[in-house]
């Protein structure tokens, strides 16, 4: 054993043996580091299969999330749009009012966002329910230029009269309206009583309406004559009798009782 | 000879620094597969809570019902309510 470990020191200096030794302990360092480095990354690998997988999982689910979104947000839109055009249609230049009733402060970005310019009064503070109602019925009522520029029109107690201030005539001059008809016995235009109901001896233009003629008038198709043939003939009209009777009043055919 | 011994000091110095840098990038090896592991816990915890994705198929279609009546509703306020 001596022979052994003696034998390379013997062979060569000190220097150069620790040379050696030094140089052998690096690369074991370098391969027991290395070595481990490997184990831990091949760890690493094998975790990152495992997230890789979850991943492709998420990205397989959340795919088609896009489209769906895009779908619904333009239904939305088109909704939206729809609606807004409706009350933009409806509303007229109160539609920011309106707006602003309902949301406040959100009045004025309405009408910036729909391209509409104009001063935004909060249709909720300026009228009460009642007049609103009244003037979306009477349009071009005074209430639809007034309330831009004069006081509010408000009667909190008595709405209703406020209301009926502005529409003190409905319907023009009450002398200028017709009146009303008057029936009964003292009603001032009469009609002729008749005493054979159905039968009208005067024509509208008062000229005596023609006698009825005795025989019916067949309707088009059918044979006239008196001989029953048995069978059904179909006839051609002829523009005599296609034209209609002088006396005849109904275009559908003579009445029941002139038959 | 004395080219030797120096040679020797360097190799010692060299070896005290490689084994430094060769700790470091092993600890730092070390400390990632906790962290991968937790990556893959929570995409996994995401893929399962992304099953509730496909409800929104359903919610689509529920929009597109929505403002087809929307739709007729608006029609029908347009023909019942005067314009401005």
């Amino acid at each position: 054993m001596e022979t052994v470990f003696v034998a390379p020191i013997a062979f060569m200096s000190l220097a150069v043996f620790v040379m050696l030794v030094l140089i052998t302990a690096i690369i074991a360092a370098l391969a027991l580091f290395l070595g481990a480095t490997i184990v831990q990354l091949v760890k690493i690998n094998r975790g990152l299969a495992i997230v890789i997988g979850a991943v492709g999982e998420i990205v397989a689910k959340t795919a088609p999330v896009n489209g769906v979104l895009d779908a619904i947000n333009s239904n939305l839109v088109l909704g939206r749009n729809l609606l807004e055009n409706l009350f933009l249609k409806k509303g007229g230049d109160d539609c920011g009012g309106l707006v602003e009733s309902v949301f406040p402060g959100e009045g004025a970005k309405f009408l910036q966002r729909v391209g509409r310019r104009g001063p935004v009064v909060n249709t909720g503070t300026v009228y009460t329910r009642g007049v609103v109602i009244l003037a979306s019925l009477g349009r071009g009522a005074p209430i639809g230029a007034a309330h831009a520029k004069g006081p509010a029109v408000r009667d909190a107690q008595y709405s209703t009269t406020a209301a009926s201030m502005l529409y003190p005539r409905p319907g023009g001059d009450p002398k200028a309206r017709p009146k009303s008809p008057v029936v009964g016995s003292n009603a001032p235009q009469k009609y002729e009583a008749t005493a054979t109901p159905g039968v009208r001896p005067t024509l509208r233009d008062g000229s005596p309406a023609p006698e009825p003629s005795a025989a019916p008038d067949m309707p088009m198709g059918r044979s006239a004559s008196p001989e029953p043939s048995g069978r059904v003939e179909i006839r051609q009209p002829d523009s005599a009798a296609a034209a209609p009777a002088p006396n005849r009043l109904n275009v559908k055919g003579k009445r029941p009782w002139e038959r | 000879m004395i080219y030797l011994w120096v040679m020797n000091i360097i190799l010692v110095v060299a070896a005290v620094l490689l084994i430094g840098l060769l700790k470091g990038v092993l600890d730092a090896a070390k400390s990632i597969p906790p962290t991968v592991d937790a990556i893959a816990g929570v995409g996994a915890a995401i893929s399962k809570d992304l099953d509730a994705v496909v409800v929104l198929l359903t919610t689509q279609n529920y929009i597109s019902q929505i403002v087809g009546s929307v739709a007729n509703y608006g029609g029908s306020l347009d023909v019942a309510l005067p314009d401005a």
